[in-house]
């Protein structure tokens, strides 16, 4: 019955004090945001009024994207399309090439991640440097980010400490955050002051404008686009709002739902290259426009990546990012991987407990849940549902199909009761591996209601 | 140019249902009693500080006295004799590092997020950022209740960039521990007047 994200789950559970740390961390973002919703009369209907832009956006995109690269054109940005991430890559190489550029400096892009950017650029001899501190902390260790807004939050200061003393030089022993992101912030200066291009991801982009707009905590993202002459954007196509107008909404949404924070410290606005410079955006399909016309699933596309479903999500926060076999995990991560490749990722749908809780903090009203029910549903038509389950609910219906047979099996379950926890809980009990059983009733409500003992309430 | 037709072509070939754009000023934003007092004591809150400037008070002086250790100070900013050189006058951004303390002018104060819309007004938008500490000197007559109010107002400028700025440059990602100062300003003052 183990899935590779309950045998991963079981590992980073192994650690308690870890595992303790990680949940209540993530819990406490969760509060944060809670305060911020709060605080707010209107954010339900900010939330409503997010939902219906983005699912008029996404069924116009034919529209938008069109005038979105007209109107950048006309600011004198080179636009570029992508179908997939070997094209994107390709592209992103092709002008470093022409430029003749060594060094590029990235601010945070989970598109990026997805097309496996780095790796391929590094393999043709660029020098990429991530330099949200996060990414970069993970760069320097050779790891994945997991969560899409915290990178580095399975990590503790003393590894980020001892990662710093081989790479940057830093004081033995000294895992002082402040210190430690000083250190960094020297480091990456440096970086941003000898790169020959900048690239950034991309939170929305305007489409009666041709802005993009990006927004951070650090000024990463900034300090890489204000030093090298050449700024490239990659982009999810589903990215785009129709006006300037509705930008509102949505940055007022994302921060208060992402860490619990009122905005990012920059919120910025991209228009025209600068003087002399080039302004890139690479807009990327790589299967976005397949999900557009996937009824069950066509709500991911709204998607503002601000990780509240991670941090709200009980199973997320007790098993960790690497848990997921998808490079996006949680809820949103769960349903991004079945889009992507359902016989790979299947193994991410049972990281649910059907709470529903992602749902309800979403700040574009995604349905999260309801989609990965519906996958589960379907999981024996990609031939991956448990045979063990199968076999139980097999079990089940025939029980459930004889009544007879039922009372029968009910009236001798109270005997578990009584049982040795040993012969209760063993190898044969997947069930049990955790929790404890509920306490069989005596008697069972058909029985108690048939010699009147229930009573109904005046 | 055939990408962008397949893919276009692909999104209208798989787009079923069209939903209708809602209206947006139909959106009641949160208005508050006091905005200016709103905007200072958000700025606080995210790390920055914000405060009004009294008709005796020298902005010169105040800058002298808050910012001592300040030793190059940018601006191109007519009224602020202090600056120690003119950003405006450097050729190349990258000579901007070093940058002790800068002085920009922002137009608008939002009073839910404590964010200033700063259409680009100088050579090198570097400044806003590279700087070690950054004041921000802005209209208090111009801060408004909340977002959707501030973009009705928004202007570009020529430079093609504008940037809201929200208190100091910060960063949680080593144990969620708030470290400000990431890459960014360290300290974020805006004086209201």
């Amino acid at each position: 019955m183990s899935t590779k994200h309950t045998k991963a789950a079981e590992r980073f559970l192994s650690d308690k004090q870890q595992e303790t740390w990680h949940n209540e961390t993530l819990w406490f973002v969760r509060e944060k945001r809670d305060r911020m919703a709060f605080s707010l009369p209107e954010w339900e209907d900010l939330r409503e009024m997010a939902n219906k832009i983005k699912m008029h956006t996404i069924t116009h995109l034919d529209k938008y994207l069109d005038q979105f690269s007209e109107k950048a054109e006309a600011n004198g940005v080179i636009v570029h399309w992508a179908k997939d991430a070997a094209e994107h890559n390709q592209i992103v190489l092709d002008i470093l090439h022409g430029l003749n550029a060594k060094k590029m400096v990235k601010s945070k892009s989970m598109l990026t991640e997805e097309c496996h950017l780095n790796d391929f650029l590094i393999s043709h001899g660029i020098d990429v440097i991530e330099s949200d501190l996060g990414e970069r902390i993970l760069q320097l260790k050779g790891e994945m980010p997991s969560h899409i807004v915290l990178p580095a939050i399975h990590l503790k200061r003393q590894q980020v400490g001892e990662l710093f003393e081989d790479k940057l030089h830093t004081e033995k022993g000294n895992s002082d955050p402040t210190y430690l992101t000083r250190a960094a912030r020297q480091h990456l200066r440096n970086e941003f002051l000898t790169a020959d291009v900048g690239m950034t991801g991309c939170n929305f982009g305007v489409a009666e404008t041709g802005d993009v707009v990006v927004c951070t905590n650090e000024g990463n993202a900034d300090m890489g686009t204000s030093m090298p002459k050449v700024h490239i954007v990659s982009m999810g196509l589903e990215k785009i709002v129709p006006t300037v107008q509705s930008l509102g909404v949505f940055t007022r949404l994302l921060a208060r739902s992402a860490t619990g924070q009122p905005s990012t410290t920059y919120t910025s606005h991209f228009r025209k290259p600068v003087d002399g410079g080039q302004m890139h955006y690479i807009i990327v399909d790589n299967g976005r426009s397949d999900i557009l016309g996937n009824k069950e699933h066509i709500q991911t596309l709204k998607c503002i990546r601000c990780g509240a479903c991670m941090n709200t999500c009980p199973v997320y926060r007790r098993s960790g990012g690497f848990s997921y076999t998808y490079f996006i995990p949680g809820p949103i991560g769960i349903n991004l991987g079945m889009l992507r490749h359902p016989k790979e990722y299947s193994d991410n749908v049972s990281a649910c407990s059907l709470c529903y809780s992602c749902n309800n903090v979403c700040p574009v009203k995604i349905d999260l849940a309801d989609q990965i029910y519906r996958w589960r549903q379907n999981l024996d038509s990609y031939g991956k549902a448990d045979p063990l389950k199968k076999t139980m609910s097999a079990g089940l219906k025939f029980l459930f199909e004889r009544p007879g047979l039922y009372n029968f099996a009910l009236k001798f379950a109270p005997l578990v009761n009584h049982m040795p926890h040993f012969m209760v809980y063993n190898g044969l009990n997947e069930w049990g591996k955790g929790r404890e059983l509920p306490r069989f009733a005596k008697e069972s409500f058909t029985s108690m209601w048939k010699s009147g003992k229930v009573k109904p309430k005046k | 140019m055939s990408n962008k037709k397949d893919i276009l072509y692909s999104l209208q070939r798989n787009i079923s249902e069209r939903y209708d754009m809602p209206d947006i000023d139909l959106l009641e934003g949160i208005v508050y009693p006091d905005p200016l007092e709103k905007f200072i004591e958000v700025s606080k809150a995210v790390g920055g500080d914000a405060l009004v400037l009294k008709p005796e008070e020298d902005i010169n002086e105040f800058i002298k006295t808050h910012y001592p250790e300040a030793k190059t100070i940018a601006s191109n900013l007519r009224e602020i004799e202090v600056a120690t050189f003119n950003p405006d006058e450097v050729e190349d951004p990258h000579s901007l590092n070093g940058t002790d303390l800068a002085i920009v002018q922002g137009e608008i104060g939002v009073a839910e997020n404590g964010c200033v819309w700063i259409p680009q007004n100088v050579k090198h938008k570097g400044i806003y950022f590279i700087a070690e500490y950054l004041v921000i000197v802005l209209d208090k007559t111009k801060v408004v209740n909340n977002m959707h109010e501030a973009y009705r107002q928004i202007n570009f400028g020529e430079k093609g960039f504008g940037v809201f700025i929200s208190g100091p440059s910060k960063t949680a990602d080593i144990e969620q521990a708030l470290v400000v100062g990431a890459h960014g300003a360290k300290g974020v003052t805006v004086i209201l007047k």
